[in-house]
């Protein structure tokens, strides 16, 4: 299974954009990067309805879904890295994730998510003889997550739901710094030496958990108006076994060093609310807060490279809005379109960096059977406060879809 | 509504949005910088002179070769080669013996790609001389019919093993006269004259009276040396249909009868004439192969003097990849004048190293991939013997990277050493066949005077072999000097 899935991911090609943390542990997904959520600025986790389904930071949600529901997210993301006048910009596509709930009515709810939470994703090069410059740097890495999750409202309390998840972890590593030569240092007469003579920093490995997997437990209360929730997702120690190298080319390489560096995630406290304004208006607020006490080993092992990446308390606040599209197949199309808007700030895990975006989306429902297609457009700025990262801008497209069924509910339910 | 324009538009924007970003040519160098990363690898050369060898060990090649293509026999330069051959005697054996007299001989068609070679030195041309062949046989006992059938399905290498202890019971000399002359034909390219295509050896009456009086199905083993001749022939091997080696049987009596018998398989053994054992000599054309070992010490040293860091590395599981080595190369003191050539020709000296594939030590050849066309121009591949000069530079670039990235185990360093190819054109820095354009001439390193016309091709080495010798023994007694192109990961300081 986690060949196939790994399989499934490679050929996906899963990336993120943003350049900020690459040696550390890379830029985070919020939200387990759902079209619909991005949409609303990542707000709406304690939002329920009919097909809402997996929340990654609040299991307990699809306890309220009626309906099964498949959902895969894309995204399509150009960011622009700028410092004193240099800039430079990459475009990615990412899949970020791929969720499914069943519902079992009085027996609760099942859910399966896989997440790619982490990720540093970047392929550049940069040639100039005159200045003796002939570098491609390339960054693959992703944490992915299997989550599996179940919620089920209380029998005496249905307002009530409680959920929880594992994360099981799994993942790679890659990153090759290829270089040319620069023969400024040597004897006119030794540069024939040097011909053809790339040579590839080379690091690769693969991310796993130090334990089986870590947990997200969360409560859930729908209101008639407001509804909330609360989860708390236990710390965790990533573990990521590293292989040093200097090749020339895949075959031709040297016996590499292992190194496994550790990095402690701290436990992430979230709450969030949803207040619907009249039938069809919500608006909403979300929070998801951590405690980074130990800075994260980067992974570095070469020239000038920083061997740790500073942490600083990392949370993220969301704002939107949402009004839901109608369910009435007979009304207007633009009725029956749900429209989103959200903001969000983000403290990264990265020492002085923060992220400030703000996002518009829908969910355009395609036939009568329930598929929507949600859009969502995105942008905003990551600042930064140090010598290593560069501030970013960003725009980007989120796809998502969503499959709606009916399985196993007969007539009437 | 049309929903694919739900898509179309978002993807439009984003596209037109993607052409407002734009990355300016500094960019990328200047953010690798401020990650502590170049934007090229810094190449730093080191040398470690005065480098001497803890051992240096000739390794002779003594196993048989397959005589399918060529066939071989002879002697030149302190090694002589030994021809056999493997006949089945077919049906004829009731004729001879019912003969009034009997006569054998064997004929070797001899190699025209060698001969006719216009880079084969003309001086050589004619080749004359009183042959003494020293022939040997094994005559089998009688064989049923499908001992017999079986025979042809005996695999060569089974054979080769057991000409590893060829033990005849008879053996008799024979002599023969050998002139070959080669002459131009009417397009100016060498062919051999009429008479002198075949080697002609007449059998010894032994051998003949051995097989006459045999009867019934029999096989004929037979060995031809001549270890007192200035030449290894050259011929066509078993597997031609044409040229193949042939044995003659003439019955004569009332009537004459001749039979011509084709070897099922032939074979060429290689046998060393040195008399000085404790000298370096490495033989061309066949796999003799010199080990030199280094010790670790001077070069680990020379290492740790120019980064100021401790070698070797021990840190975790103690492979050094804080660098790589981009080229290395030994360089030893060379004197031809010890050496014997065929041919005139430069020869190629060829590299092996040794090296972890999987944790387990492998031998590698190693590639003559970086070519100095300066040094090339002016005074030919610096790797070669029997040309002007007197030094000898190999390339040891694998060995010596595998060797700096696990030294900490307390190895040494190890190459191999062997002659290889003889080289036509020494000085042409291209390191490629040369095909011509219009008619040209080319004077090659052994003086040899090559004329081409439009659509010729000249070869970079010789298609055949130098059956030389070369005197290594000065590596024991002068220093050699090892230089090291390499590249960093340290950050500057």
């Amino acid at each position: 299974m986690k060949k196939f899935i790994s399989a499934l991911l490679c050929v996906s090609s899963f990336s993120f954009a943003s350049m900020i943390g690459v040696d550390a542990l890379g830029q985070e997904q919020i939200a387990g990067g759902s079209a619909a959520m991005a949409g609303r600025g990542f707000a709406g986790n304690a939002k329920t309805g009919e097909t809402e389904g997996v929340s990654i930071v609040n299991p307990a949600r699809q306890a309220f879904d009626s309906k099964v529901s498949f959902n895969l997210n894309f995204l399509l993301d150009v960011s622009t890295a700028d410092r004193s006048n240099s800039h430079f910009t990459k475009t990615n596509v990412a899949i970020p994730s791929m969720n499914l709930t069943f519902p079992m009515n009085d027996f609760g709810a099942l859910g399966f998510s896989l997440w790619q939470h982490y990720s540093s994703s970047m392929r550049e090069s940069v040639n100039n003889e005159a200045e003796n410059w002939n570098a491609e740097i390339e960054y693959q890495s992703s944490v992915y997550e299997l989550v599996p999750s179940y919620a089920i409202r209380l029998p005496f309390y249905r307002a009530i739901s409680l959920g929880a998840s594992a994360h099981f972890v799994m993942g790679s590593f890659n990153r090759n710094l290829t270089l040319g030569p620069d023969n400024s240092e040597i004897d006119s007469a030794d540069v024939w030496a040097t011909n053809n003579s790339d040579v590839t920093d080379h690091v690769s490995g693969d991310w796993d958990l130090k334990s089986s997997a870590y947990f997200t437990v969360a409560a859930q209360f729908r209101g008639r108006m407001a509804s909330y929730y609360l989860s708390f997702t236990t710390p965790y120690t990533l573990k990521n076994e590293l292989e040093y190298n200097f090749r020339f080319s895949e075959l031709d390489t040297l016996a590499p060093t292992r190194y496994t560096r550790s990095i402690k995630v701290p436990a992430m406290f979230a709450t969030g609310v949803n207040y619907r304004l009249n039938k069809r208006h919500n608006v909403m607020a979300d929070v998801a807060w951590r405690a980074w006490t130990r800075d994260i080993e980067n992974v570095a092992g070469s020239w000038n490279m920083s061997q740790v990446t500073k942490t600083q308390n990392d949370f993220n606040i969301s704002i939107g809005y949402q009004r839901d599209g109608s369910d009435v197949f007979y009304d207007s199309y633009w009725d029956r379109i749900a429209y989103r808007a959200g903001l969000w700030y983000k403290n990264w895990y990265v020492e002085d960096v923060s992220e400030i975006g703000g996002s518009i989306g829908a969910g355009f429902p395609l036939g009568r059977k329930g598929m929507t297609l949600d859009l969502a457009i995105q942008g905003g700025v990551r600042l930064t406060d140090d010598d290593r990262n560069w501030s970013e801008s960003f725009i980007g497209i989120r796809l998502g879809l969503v499959g709606v069924g009916n399985w196993g509910k007969t007539r009437g339910q | 509504m049309n929903k694919k324009k739900f898509i179309l538009f978002p993807l439009l924007a984003f596209v037109l949005s993607s052409c407002l970003f734009d990355t300016d040519d500094e960019g990328l160098s200047n953010w690798l910088s401020d990650q502590g990363m170049p934007s090229s690898y810094k190449v730093q050369t080191v040398t470690v002179g005065d480098l001497n060898p803890l051992s240096a060990e000739v390794y002779r090649d003594t196993l048989p070769e397959n005589a399918r293509v060529r066939g071989l026999f002879g002697s030149v330069s302190g090694m002589s080669y030994k021809a056999f051959f493997d006949f089945k005697l077919e049906s004829f054996l009731d004729t001879l013996n019912a003969a009034d007299s009997v006569m054998s001989y064997l004929h070797l068609r001899l190699l025209d790609s060698y001969y006719t070679d216009a880079s084969t030195p003309s001086k050589m041309f004619p080749i004359e001389e009183q042959l003494k062949v020293h022939v040997s046989w094994i005559v089998s006992e009688k064989m049923s019919n499908s001992e017999y059938k079986d025979l042809e399905n005996v695999t060569d290498s089974v054979w080769f093993h057991e000409l590893e202890s060829w033990n005849p019971k008879y053996s008799a000399d024979t002599t023969i006269s050998v002139s070959i002359k080669r002459t131009k034909d009417k397009k100016g390219k060498f062919v051999l004259d009429s008479l002198s295509s075949y080697l002609t050896i007449d059998m010894p009456k032994d051998l003949v009276e051995d097989v006459r009086k045999s009867k019934g199905n029999r096989r004929l083993q037979l060995s031809i040396t001549a270890p007192e001749a200035s030449h290894i022939y050259r011929f066509y091997g078993s597997a031609y249909t044409v040229y193949h080696p042939q044995l003659v049987m003439e019955a004569m009596g009332k009537k004459q009868y001749a039979k011509s018998y084709a070897p099922m398989r032939s074979a060429r053994v290689y046998s060393n004439r040195e008399k000085c054992s404790d000298c370096l000599v490495l033989h061309g054309g066949v796999y003799d192969s010199l080990l030199v070992e280094f010790p670790s010490k001077p070069i680990l040293k020379a290492l740790s003097d120019f980064y100021g860091d401790e070698f070797p590395y021990t840190v975790g599981d103690s492979n050094d990849v804080r660098q790589a080595v981009v080229m290395a190369e030994v360089t030893f003191y060379r004197d031809d004048s010890k050496g014997q050539s065929e041919l005139g020709l430069p020869v190629m000296v060829v590299v092996g190293t040794y090296m972890d594939s999987a944790d387990v030590p492998v031998f590698r050849g190693e590639q003559y991939a970086k070519l100095n066309k300066p040094l090339i121009n002016a005074s030919g591949h610096p790797n070669m013997v029997f040309h002007e000069g007197d030094s000898l530079s190999l390339q040891v670039t694998y060995g010596m990277r595998d060797f700096i990235n696990r030294a900490s185990d307390g190895r040494t360093f190890k190459m191999v050493m062997r002659l290889g190819k003889s080289v036509v054109l020494d000085k042409d820095s291209t390191y490629r066949d040369r095909v011509f354009v219009k008619a040209d001439s080319t004077e090659i390193a052994n003086g040899n005077v090559i004329k081409s016309a439009s659509g010729d091709t000249l070869q970079v080495f010789f298609s055949d072999v130098d059956f030389a010798r070369y005197d290594f023994s000065t590596i024991k007694s002068k220093p050699a000097t090892l230089k090291l192109w390499l590249a960093s990961k340290r950050g500057e300081e």
